[in-house]
């Protein structure tokens, strides 16, 4: 690295679960937005909520959409914001962050019972995915309204952490012990490969926290779970999951951190540092964040690019999509840090 | 504690106050618990922070009130927080999640000056290691340390936004200094900061600026006289006809503040334009009081960017200049040109600032309102050299005299404490008016170089636990930690620290972690890990694993049992499987059992009593596939399969019969038969084994249809005389 990136904390007062940028189309006139995800329990009945905040003053929302229940997971698409809650709930609202046009399905027998951590924009579908084991597809309706789908109940049976779209018609789910599913609506809804995946120190299974898929290498999923580990799924061999990193896992280098990994998301930013050979079957980089307070970005055979090393735990990461230099993390201990890649980074080889 | 609750008017315990004393009425708060009140137990117990769990039973088999649905017990939380609990001041000043933030914040500087700690004492410990050197450098490292959380109390140095300089401005808009700060720079002054010892008394007179305006709480200072002055100043048109401009200037004169002593001074009348001409000697002799106070030596390296005087780094260099500048003073004094200034109260005024400047004790003690403000004023004018804690405490005493403070305040009570170099009487200082965050981080400042306050704060005291009072109060801010939700993942790098008693209560805080967020038990899993308490953790993981199977979610409960190594769960959980799967074996929904079963994973043997589940869905999947192609090769393979669950002791033998019925469809194909004798005779073997024990009382019957045995029994027998035949 020559210049060192700069990095920027806000304190915020109060515990910022989630964070991501929501995309400026939306809101040209006021500046770079970002929506987190809020919980304050130190008030008497603690309260989460969503917050709309400016890029350049995060401490004061200009806008916020209270939840019945702690945020678990948080996306944005072009059009809309979707937040899912630890009671089962599920909540859309424009990007515009007009609370009015909010809409939401409870939780409960009908939809999902317990937190909802699987949730991802497709296109004009949205897909959850419970601890409960339920996966549902919710879209549009006939008649405009909301309709939620049930495409499985686990019954409890399997509970799933994570979910990402690949394709209209595909989608990938993680969970605790049960690795990672590909899901095709074409053939049943139904899941049409499964990988147990590859954990460090010896256990023969770990929770999955986080799937990504590059949205050029459809067939590829990243994942990152318990114990360090991140490991990426080529559907083409699905039986030889690639290890990116963990605990003994790679012999050639240190694992990137020895904690929970929450969250991973494919680096656009970063450029593979092997060129010529990028459009083969090498796995593109990859950024992480973890419960040590690590964010990297780790390659395939590389040594892990160490960009943060915080005192806390960082819960959560979003590379802004239109200026993937710019990465946002929402920190443990009450605050967001926004950290600035330089050019000089990417034009190094 | 007795369980039969009292009658006493809501309140669950009576409460009897001391004898003697006559304390506050107790809190009484009504928890509404919605059980009809026979009430059979109650049982209180602490939960995270400030809730308290309130468990109220209902005698079991109570007389069911014609069988209505009557609750039979609940659980409440009630919420003791939010009552002004601490009563610390400056909590009303710091609000708590800048407060939080502070604590965040000390948290890696506190951690780093540890470890180095221990790295010294460890390198210490080993005879050869050239540890002097090392260990001249610990203040250095204290000082490091104390900076970086002086700065995270708030930097009075910077102003608040940027505005442009109003030219009326007297008092410089900064950001509102806490007495946080005010009481850490303090100790950071006095304990740590041996490089600036030799200008102790300047360091002290700007403490005093940055900090006078937390001491006009409790009377008049010089700052609050500036700062009503500077509400005045806009209404008046000749500024020295006023009496407040001059007292003001003397105020600040006096406690050494020269550049708004100057800026003030050029409010004079005889500044302005049109009356140069008939004011020119008052204006001479303003402005050549200007040049003296501006020209004052300081005892100091440097002085911030702004400030007026001249700064001398040694003791000769500023012998030298003060001499010369006081001869300048009396000099101006002693002048001529007084006479021919017409103006009354300028003359009066200018002479007033000139006489303080000659360190007039009188003079200074009428300018000053504050005893501390004395206390500074005697370091710029009358004795400018460092004079030793006796000294100081002699002299701080001496200005209490002329000026009785008007009421307490902490950082005058730190301050007394400091000078009279009693580490107890600062201790209880900190504890009183600041509260446990500074106390447990002002303890490093305190030992810094200290022998006696290190023997005394690290003496393992009896009358304490065996603990010292470092660790007490180091547990008491832990416990201030835990008590929040945010906060209580900070501390166990204090409770770490606390050698007898701290891990012991680690363990109990992470026990107490809520466990129904799979990302929060994650967290408590990982301080488990960083910590080395596997014991804790397993404990933490089983809890987690009976919560989400009682929930609903077998998978995630399975997946913590197995992450706890726990084989006894896992064997009950599997008894309980088989009950589940022994009625819905005919049926389809066996596919939700596939989820499951993947989360058993591939090493079966972790599983406990599940694995027999693992060869189930094997041999299901395999009869599936034989039915259905009517493939020799597939038949074959799933009597294999079938041979193993019988085989093997972990089945279950209420299996038994569903196994074979299950197979009987197979058993009657006829081309050739599947089975050898040996292998048909096992299975006859097991009917048999089956009859008997249905005379036996703990046999679990299970639900196939009557004719299923009879079936059963003719498959096997035509599939032995097949075997038989065959058998060459």
């Amino acid at each position: 690295m020559a210049d060192s990136p700069s990095f920027r904390r806000h304190p915020l007062a109060s515990s910022i679960d989630l964070v991501r940028w929501l995309p400026s189309s939306a809101t040209s006139h006021s500046g770079r937005l970002l929506a987190a995800a809020v919980h304050d329990p130190s008030l008497a009945p603690a309260t989460s909520s969503i917050h709309l905040l400016s890029l350049t003053e995060p401490g004061n929302p200009l806008a916020s959409l209270p939840l019945p229940s702690r945020a678990t997971a948080l996306r944005c698409s072009p059009a809309v914001l979707a937040a899912s809650t630890f009671s089962g709930s599920l909540h859309l609202l424009p990007s515009s962050f007009d609370s009015d046009a909010a809409v939401a399905i409870s939780g409960g027998a009908r939809f999902h019972v317990g937190p909802v951590r699987g949730l991802d924009c497709g296109g004009e579908e949205w897909v959850t995915a419970g601890e409960d084991g339920r996966v549902h597809v919710i879209g549009g309706g006939a008649d405009g309204r909301v309709v939620a789908t049930r495409v499985w109940d686990g019954k409890g049976m399997s509970g799933y952490e994570a979910a990402r779209w690949a394709s209209p018609a595909e989608f990938a789910t993680g969970g605790a012990g049960c690795g990672v599913q590909w899901w095709d609506r074409r053939k049943g809804h139904a899941v049409v490969a499964q990988c147990n995946g590859i954990w460090g120190r010896g256990i023969v299974t770990g929770m999955v926290h986080s799937v990504d898929i590059h949205p050029s290498r459809k067939h590829i999923c990243v994942v990152g779970g318990s114990s360090g580990t991140i490991f990426a799924w080529d559907l083409r061999w699905p039986q030889q999951p690639i290890a990116l990193s963990g605990i003994g896992l790679n012999g050639m280098y240190e694992p990137v951190c020895e904690s929970e990994v929450w969250e991973v998301l494919f680096d656009t930013y970063t450029q593979s540092s092997d060129i010529i050979s990028s459009a083969s079957a090498r796995i593109l980089p990859v950024m992480m964040c973890s419960e040590d307070g690590i964010l990297a970005i780790v390659e395939q055979d590389e040594r892990p690019l160490e960009l943060l090393a915080e005192a806390c735990a960082i819960n959560s990461i979003d590379i802004d999509p239109q200026n993937p230099s710019d990465v946002v993390c929402a920190l443990e201990w009450e605050s967001i840090g926004v950290l600035a890649r330089g050019r000089e980074t990417m034009a190094e080889e | 504690m007795p369980g039969m609750p009292t009658d006493g008017g809501g309140a669950i315990v009576p409460f009897r106050g001391e004898p003697g004393l006559r304390p506050p009425p107790p809190p009484v708060r009504p928890i509404h618990h919605g059980v009809a009140p026979p009430m059979f137990r109650i049982y209180v117990s602490w939960s995270s922070g400030n809730l308290l769990q309130v468990a109220c039973l209902r005698p079991p088999n109570s007389e069911g009130g014609g069988g209505a649905k009557e609750v039979a017990g609940s659980v409440v939380e009630v919420n003791l927080g939010g009552g002004g609990s601490g009563g610390s001041e400056f909590e009303e000043k710091i609000d708590e999640a800048e407060m939080r933030r502070i604590e965040y914040g000390s948290v890696p500087a506190f951690a780093l000056l540890q470890s180095r700690k221990n790295a010294l004492a460890d390198a210490a410990a080993m005879p050869r290691s050239p540890s002097v050197p090392d260990h001249a450098e610990w203040w250095q490292y204290v000082l490091e340390y104390s900076k970086t959380i002086g700065n995270l109390l708030g930097n009075v140095d910077y102003p608040v936004a940027f505005m442009l300089d109003d030219p009326k401005a007297i008092l410089k808009v900064r950001e509102k200094p806490t007495s946080l700060r005010a009481a850490w720079e303090l100790l950071e002054i006095f304990y740590v900061d041996k490089q600036l010892q030799g200008w102790l008394p300047e360091r002290l007179v700007d403490w005093l600026a940055d900090f006078d305006s937390l001491l006009s709480a409790t009377g008049s200072t010089v700052y609050s006289k500036l700062s009503n002055f500077q509400k005045k100043l806009i209404n008046l048109q000749i500024v020295e006809d006023d009496p407040d401009y001059w007292n003001v200037l003397s105020a600040a004169l006096s406690v050494g503040w020269l550049d708004i002593v100057v800026n003030m001074l050029r409010f004079h009348g005889s500044y302005q334009l049109d009356q140069m001409d008939n004011r020119e000697t008052e204006n001479g002799l303003v402005e050549a009081v200007v040049v003296l106070v501006s020209t004052m030596p300081r005892m100091r390296p440097n002085s911030p960017t702004g400030k007026l005087g001249q700064c001398c780094k040694t003791r000769p260099d500023f012998i030298k200049a003060w001499e010369k500048w006081r001869g300048q003073v009396t000099k101006l004094e002693c002048s001529a040109f007084w006479i021919q200034c017409g103006h009354q109260k300028t003359r009066d005024g200018l002479k007033n600032l000139l006489r303080i400047m000659l360190g007039n004790i009188k003079d200074l003690t009428a300018a000053t309102s504050h005893w501390l403000e004395l206390f500074a004023s005697h370091f710029l004018y009358i004795k400018p050299f460092t004079m030793g804690f006796e000294g100081m405490h002699h002299l701080a005493q001496k200005c209490t005299q002329l000026k009785p403070p008007s009421g307490t305040n902490g950082l005058t009570g730190l301050f007394i404490g400091v000078l009279s170099e009693n580490p107890e009487v600062v201790l209880a200082e900190c504890t009183n008016n600041f509260g446990p965050w500074l106390v447990t981080h002002a303890m490093e400042l305190l030992t810094a170089d200290n022998d006696y306050a290190d023997i005394m704060l690290h003496e393992e005291r009896p009358n304490l636990g065996g603990i010292s009072i470092e660790e007490l109060h180091r547990l008491v801010y832990a416990q201030v930690l835990c008590s929040h939700s945010l906060t209580w993942q900070i501390a166990p790098t204090y409770l770490s620290s606390c050698q007898n008693q701290g891990l012991g209560l680690l363990e109990i805080l992470l026990l107490k972690q809520p466990i129904q967020d799979n990302r929060l038990v994650l967290k408590t899993l990982e301080i488990c890990r960083l910590y080395e308490l596997e014991n804790v953790s397993t404990k933490i993981m089983k809890v987690a694993g009976i919560y989400h199977w009682k929930h609903g979610r077998k998978g995630s409960g399975v997946y913590w049992f197995q992450q706890a190594h726990d084989k006894v769960h896992l064997d009950r959980i599997a008894q309980l499987l088989f009950e589940r799967i022994g009625k819905s074996v005919t049926d389809d929904s066996f596919k939700q059992w596939e989820g499951l079963l993947e989360l058993l994973g591939p090493d079966i043997g972790s599983a406990g009593g599940l694995e027999f589940l693992h060869r189930y869905r094997d041999f299901k999947l395999s009869l599936q596939q034989a039915l259905d192609r009517r493939s020799g090769e597939a038949a074959r393979k799933t009597v294999d399969f079938l041979m193993q669950l019988m085989r093997n002791p972990s089945t279950p033998q209420r299996f038994w019969l569903p196994l074979l019925h299950d197979s009987v469809e197979l058993l009657n194909c006829k081309p050739n038969p599947l089975m050898d004798v040996a292998e048909t005779t096992l299975l006859l073997n097991k009917l048999q084994e089956l009859s008997m024990a249905k005379l036996r009382p703990d046999f679990s019957s299970n639900h196939l249809p009557s004719h299923a045995l009879s079936s059963v029994k003719l498959a096997l027998a035509s599939s032995l005389a097949h075997a038989i035949l065959d058998d060459p």
